[in-house]
Parts: C-alpha cells; sequence; structure tokens
C-alpha cells in the first residue's frame, strides 16, 4: 500500500490542486474540507502524514492537531498565514511536527513530507541500546523506557533524543539539531527544536522546570547527560 | 519698512516688544510728570520764599532811605539786610546802582524786570547768569525813586531736580527692561502650549500616529488641543485602514496564489508532454508566477511594518557563520571578507537578517557589476555587515530614496529593486530598523568605483537560550 496523506484545506481549489502536485510524487491524497471530517476520515483509516491549515471553520486547526496527536503518533505538517507569530509556536505545542506558512512551493511540501517520512521509518537496525541513569532508549525497537515504563514519544520527539543520545555529554546547536532531525539547513527555525525539547521533557524529565537529562547549555544548544 | 521688519519677526519677539514699549510709555509718563510736578513745587516754594525775603529786605532798605540819601551811603543799610547764602541784595537809586556781591549787578537785571518795576510794580523773575539759575525779585521804593532787586540763587534746586531726574530716568530704564523680560516671560508662558503642538506634530510627521495632545487646564486652549487631537486621529485612523487594507489585500492573495503554485507545479510536471508552443507559455506562466509570489511576499512582511505587527525574534547568531551560510545559500557568487574576525554573535532575528543579506546581494547582482564582497566587522556596540560591488554605484541624489518602496533609480535602469518587487531595499531598511540600526548606501571605501551598502545594527544583548521560543 502507497504512501497516504490526509490534506485538511476548506479551500477547494487549494485542496485540489494540492492534491494534483502531492499524486504526482506518487502518494494517495484524501482531502478533507473541515476539522470534522478530517476527524472522521483519520479515524476511519490513519494517513501516514497530515497536512493541516490552522484558519479551518469549525474546529480550529490546532484542535484538529491536538485530537489526532491524542490517539497518533503520525506526522503533521500545518499550514500557518506567517512564520512571525505565535500560531507556530502553537501549533508546534498542539502537536505539528513541522509547519509551512502560506503561500508555499508545492515542492517544498513535498521535501517536508519526505523528511516526515523518513524519520518515521528510521529505526536503525544495528544501534546499540542506551541507558541514562532511569532513561533507557532502544533505538532499534523506537522505545524509551523511563524507570522500566515505557514513555510514548513521537517520531520526531524520538528521533532528537537518538541525535542527543548517540552523542553523550556533546552540545548540540539547534542547527545540528535542524539539519539532523527535519533536514533543514542553517536557515531553519529554532523554535522547532525548542519546542520539541520542551515536549520531550514533559515525557522524560522528572521535572521538566530542571532538567536532568536533557539540559540547555546557554547560548550552544542542548546536550543529553547522564 | 518697519511692518515688514516687524512681520518678520517672530511673535515672541513682537509680545516682548510690546511690552517693553507699554513699559517704557508709562514709565516715561510717570517720571516726566513727577519731574514736573517737583520742579513746579520746589521752584514755586524757592520763588515764594525769595520774594517774602526780598520783600522784606526792600522794607528795610525803604526805612532807611532818605530823600536826600546818596548811593554812597547805602552800603551800611545793604550789609543790615538779612542776607542769606546764595541771595545777592542790589539798590538803584535813581541811576546809580550798588550791588553788594559781583555776582550779580546792575546789568544781569533783566531789562523786561526793570521796565517792570520802574513802572511801580514788583515783579521777578528767572534768569541765568554766567550760568548760575537765579530768581530775581525787583521791589519799586516810589517815594525815594528807588527800587530794590534781589537775585537769589536756585542752583541747589536744580541739582535737587537733576538728581530727581536721574533717578527718575534711571527707574523708567528699569522698569522697561523689567516689562520687557515680562513680556518674554509671558510670550513664553503663552507660546508653551504651541511648543506642545510642535512637539506633537514632529512626533506624528515621524510616524508615532497615537500621538496626542494632554487636555489643557486653560480653557482657552481646550479647542486647539482638541482639534488637534481630532486631526491624529483621524489621521491615525486613515493610515491605518490604508495600512490595513494593504495587508488585508496580500493575505486575500495567498490563497489564489497557492492554487496558482501547485497547478503551475503539476503542470511543468507533464511539461515534456506538452507541445512546444505550451512549454513557452508554461514557462512565461511559470515565471510570473514565480515573480507574483515574491512579490505578495514581500507585500506580505512590508504590511507587518505597517499594521505595526512586526516583533523581533531575536536569538544569538555568529555573523560571521551567519554570513558564511548566507553566501552559501545564495544562487550568486559572492567573496567574504571577515578579517580576522572569529566570531562575532548579536542579538538578531535570523529570518530577517537572512533576507537583509539576500536582498542587498541580489540588488548588488542585479544592478552592480563585477565581484560581490560581503564584509563583516564590528564598530564599538555596532556589528556591521556591508555589501560592495564593482557597478556604478549610485549617485548622491538617489541615496536618500533608493531604500523607498518602488524606488526607481536612474542608473542600471531600476537599482531598488532587490527582489524585483520593487520592495526589496525598502525591506531591508525596515528589517535593520527593527534591529535598531540603520542602513545607507555610498561609495566604496577603498575608492574604487562601486556602490557599498552597508548595514550597521547594535551587538545587543544576547538572550537566554529559551526566552525567546
Amino acid at each position: 500500500m502507497g504512501t497516504r496523506i490526509l490534506t485538511v484545506e476548506d479551500d477547494e481549489r487549494i485542496r485540489t490542486s494540492v492534491r494534483l502536485a502531492l499524486e504526482d510524487e506518487g502518494w494517495t491524497v484524501e482531502e478533507a474540507a473541515s476539522g470534522e471530517d478530517a476527524l472522521n476520515a483519520f479515524t476511519r483509516e490513519a494517513a501516514d502524514v497530515v497536512l493541516i491549515d490552522i484558519m479551518l471553520p469549525g474546529i480550529d486547526g490546532f484542535d484538529v492537531c491536538r485530537a489526532i496527536r491524542r490517539a497518533s503518533d503520525v506526522p503533521i505538517v500545518m499550514v500557518t498565514a506567517r512564520a512571525d507569530t505565535h500560531d507556530v509556536v502553537a501549533g508546534l505545542e498542539a502537536g505539528a511536527d513541522d509547519y509551512l506558512t502560506k503561500p508555499f512551493a508545492p515542492k517544498e511540501l513535498s521535501a517536508r513530507i519526505r523528511a516526515l517520512l523518513r524519520r518515521a521509518r528510521s529505526a536503525d537496525p544495528g544501534a546499540p541500546q542506551m541507558v541514562f541513569g532511569d532513561l533507557e532508549i532502544i533505538p532499534e525497537e523506537g522505545v524509551v523506557r523511563l524507570a522500566g515504563t515505557d514513555v510514548h514519544l513521537t517520531k520526531t520527539e524520538f528521533r532528537l533524543l537518538v541525535e542527543l543520545a548517540t552523542n553523550p555529554g556533546r552540545v548540540l546547536s539547534r542547527e545540528v539539531l535542524l539539519e539532523r532531525v527535519w533536514g533543514y539547513g542553517y536557515f531553519g527555525d529554532g523554535r522547532l527544536v525548542d519546542v520539541h525539547i520542551r515536549r520531550l521533557r514533559t515525557k522524560i524529565e522528572p521535572d521538566p522546570a530542571n532538567p536532568r537529562y536533557v539540559v540547555t547549555i546557554r547560548g550552544l544548544g542542548y546536550k543529553l547527560q547522564s | 519698512m518697519i511692518r515688514r521688519l516687524w512681520g518678520r519677526l517672530g511673535l515672541r519677539a513682537r509680545i516682548t516688544g510690546l511690552y517693553a514699549l507699554g513699559g517704557l510709555l508709562l514709565s516715561l509718563t510717570i517720571a516726566l510728570s513727577t519731574l514736573t510736578l517737583a520742579r513746579q513745587n520746589l521752584v514755586e516754594d524757592r520763588e515764594e520764599r525769595a520774594f517774602s525775603v526780598a520783600v522784606r529786605n526792600a522794607q528795610r532798605v525803604e526805612n532807611g532811605l532818605g530823600a536826600e540819601t546818596e548811593i554812597e551811603d547805602v552800603g551800611v543799610l545793604l550789609d543790615n539786610l538779612t542776607i542769606t547764602e546764595g541771595s545777592f541784595p542790589l539798590l538803584q537809586v535813581g541811576d546809580a546802582t550798588r550791588a553788594l556781591d559781583q555776582a550779580f549787578d546792575a546789568d544781569a537785571v533783566p531789562s523786561s524786570l526793570r521796565d517792570l518795576v520802574q513802572a511801580g510794580n514788583a515783579g521777578r523773575m528767572r534768569v541765568r547768569v554766567n550760568g548760575r539759575p537765579l530768581i530775581v525779585t525787583g521791589i519799586p521804593i516810589p517815594d525815594t525813586a528807588a527800587a530794590y532787586y534781589e537775585a537769589a540763587a536756585t542752583d541747589d534746586v536744580e541739582d535737587v531736580l537733576n538728581t530727581l531726574g536721574i533717578i527718575v530716568l534711571g527707574v523708567s530704564a528699569a522698569a522697561t527692561l523689567l516689562s520687557a523680560a515680562l513680556g518674554s516671560w509671558a510670550s513664553r508662558r503663552a507660546l508653551t502650549p504651541l511648543g506642545e503642538v510642535r512637539l506633537a506634530a514632529e512626533s506624528l510627521a515621524a510616524g508615532e500616529l497615537d500621538t496626542r495632545l494632554d487636555p489643557p487646564a486653560d480653557a482657552d486652549l481646550a479647542s486647539l488641543t482638541a482639534s488637534f487631537n481630532g486631526m491624529a486621529r483621524s489621521l491615525e485612523d486613515r493610515i491605518e485602514r490604508d495600512a490595513r487594507f494593504a495587508s488585508e489585500v496580500s493575505h486575500e492573495l495567498r490563497s489564489p496564489l497557492m492554487t496558482l503554485n501547485a497547478s503551475v507545479e503539476v503542470l511543468n510536471n507533464n511539461r515534456d508532454s506538452m507541445t512546444e508552443r505550451n512549454q513557452t507559455a508554461l514557462d512565461l506562466l511559470t515565471d510570473d508566477v514565480t515573480r507574483f509570489t515574491a512579490l505578495v511576499e514581500d507585500l506580505l512582511e512590508i504590511s507587518r511594518y505597517d499594521v505595526g505587527t512586526a516583533s523581533l525574534r531575536a536569538e544569538p547568531i555568529d555573523l560571521v557563520e551567519f554570513v558564511r551560510q548566507s553566501v552559501d545559500h545564495s544562487p550568486y557568487d559572492v567573496v567574504i571578507d571577515v578579517g580576522a574576525l572569529q566570531h562575532l554573535v548579536v542579538a538578531g532575528d535570523k529570518r530577517r537578517l537572512a533576507q537583509v543579506v539576500a536582498n542587498l546581494v541580489d540588488n548588488a547582482a542585479k544592478y552592480g557589476a563585477g565581484e560581490i564582497r560581503v564584509v563583516v566587522g564590528h564598530e564599538d556596540d555596532f556589528a556591521i555587515i556591508a555589501v560592495e560591488d564593482e557597478g556604478p554605484g549610485v549617485p548622491e541624489a538617489e541615496r536618500g530614496v533608493i531604500f523607498d518602496r518602488f524606488s526607481r533609480g536612474s542608473v542600471g535602469g531600476r537599482r531598488g529593486h532587490g527582489t524585483g518587487s520593487g520592495l526589496g531595499l525598502a525591506l531591508v531598511a525596515e528589517h535593520v530598523g527593527l534591529h535598531g540600526g540603520d542602513v545607507w548606501v555610498d561609495d566604496r571605501l577603498d575608492g574604487s568605483e562601486g556602490a557599498r551598502f552597508t548595514v550597521r545594527i547594535p551587538i545587543g544583548d544576547i538572550p537566554d537560550d529559551e526566552e525567546w521560543a
């Protein structure tokens, strides 16, 4: 079965043209015109990637994002009006893995989707199990345990943790993490890293406000310490 | 002529002048009447006294004078008179006269007084003998065909009057100066609200559209303040409406642009199956959709400044690395000159600074010529990014307007269209301004031909790692 992409967009013309462009990439595209439609469609059949426009009538994009995130760790790309508003942070906090601003080129969207799919499918077969205090990371199985209990991470959060874990004690800058996890270059949005680190901390840190595993090194980046 | 000069003076100078003039007139009037009254009182008093003394003396002379008394014998008579200092008796018997003092002799008696006395009337006159002011009283002694004259010097009165005059004039001058000072103070006070209006107008002109005047304590000024504030409000409304309009239009354009971009891409995916004519048409369409998208993106970006929603997202940026990365991403060949700098960390908005560098490089590539150089340096608390080219440079007359929106320069046809949207350099100026810096263009520093665009931004406080997220 091919890759399924669910696009949630209320403007029919955009929806159709984006569908055509994504189908040219060889993907199967399912359309939803509203938040309700999207949730119904997703419940009916899970997608591999979800594309959500934040500005939706009825249930807005943030709520759709949160609802899907509660049920699944599917990669989500959201579409926002502007890069410099709080929308981006709000969307990332609602569970989106990446974002695009309107108007974007479909080529850019395809690149984002490919990066997300790569991340979702990458399990490092030979990678050894890693232990940091109570934190246990098993890359091969895509499993993280905290004091013996499974912790549920999204693919992006997991990828981020593994990047930090394979360089224990070394500081990784935002730029490096952006490149290795998201496939962005130097000019990627550092907020992607910051928000995902924050979300990661709420899941693996006993006290997210005073992290003991994923620590911030001021002005340089992040590192994982045991 | 005077009117013209007067009209050219400032309001404050005129009010001060009027106050001074008023003060001068008033004090002069008071001074002159004071002097006149004082003179009258003092002089009359002195005349009265001199007259009564003279009358008394004349009585004595008359008593001592017999019918046969010769002029040679009157010396004793005169000696026995009550003569105060500064008074000089003179006795005339027949045609002969006898004076007691050289200072007042027969020649000093004015002829009109002499005639009056000869006619049998007493009289007095003010005269000046050898520069000395005298009151001369003449009293006829008809029984012996004699006349008694007495002169009283009034120079002490003159002295008093002169001193008084000087004092009064001094007071007048002081009063005039005081009036001028008062006028100056009053006009300054009266014009203070105007000064506030001026400051408010300047602030409005500088783009502080929410500038308003405080309601004044003075009811006379309330209408001025009210109409100023009304004007500012409608100006603000109007400018905001225009800005919102531009912003809304650009937002509305995003959806059709999305459709256009996606559809053009779908067409391009199937370009190979098209006829040559269709391919040409598609290429034209693709180019213009791309340009149109860039224009709308720039419009959206710049309208954020107009609507006031542009906010700086500062993070620590190492400009040395930043410029290297920018150049790596640039479609043009660019040389970097960072000198001996290893790192230069500033608090900046990476997305916006990237656009600044990209637009300046783009501008240099399109309207300059030769090698494009990006120079990084610092000066005091400022970081410098300069983009140089080897083109014809920018004429001085255009250097100020080149950062205006849709400005069209003469050299190179259309220098100023950084991104081809006509907004490239305007966006550069807005982005740099948001960082609290400035940008300008001049000639290359090494004197060779070419333009140098210099961006200067404060290094700023490096924010904490996660504060800006």
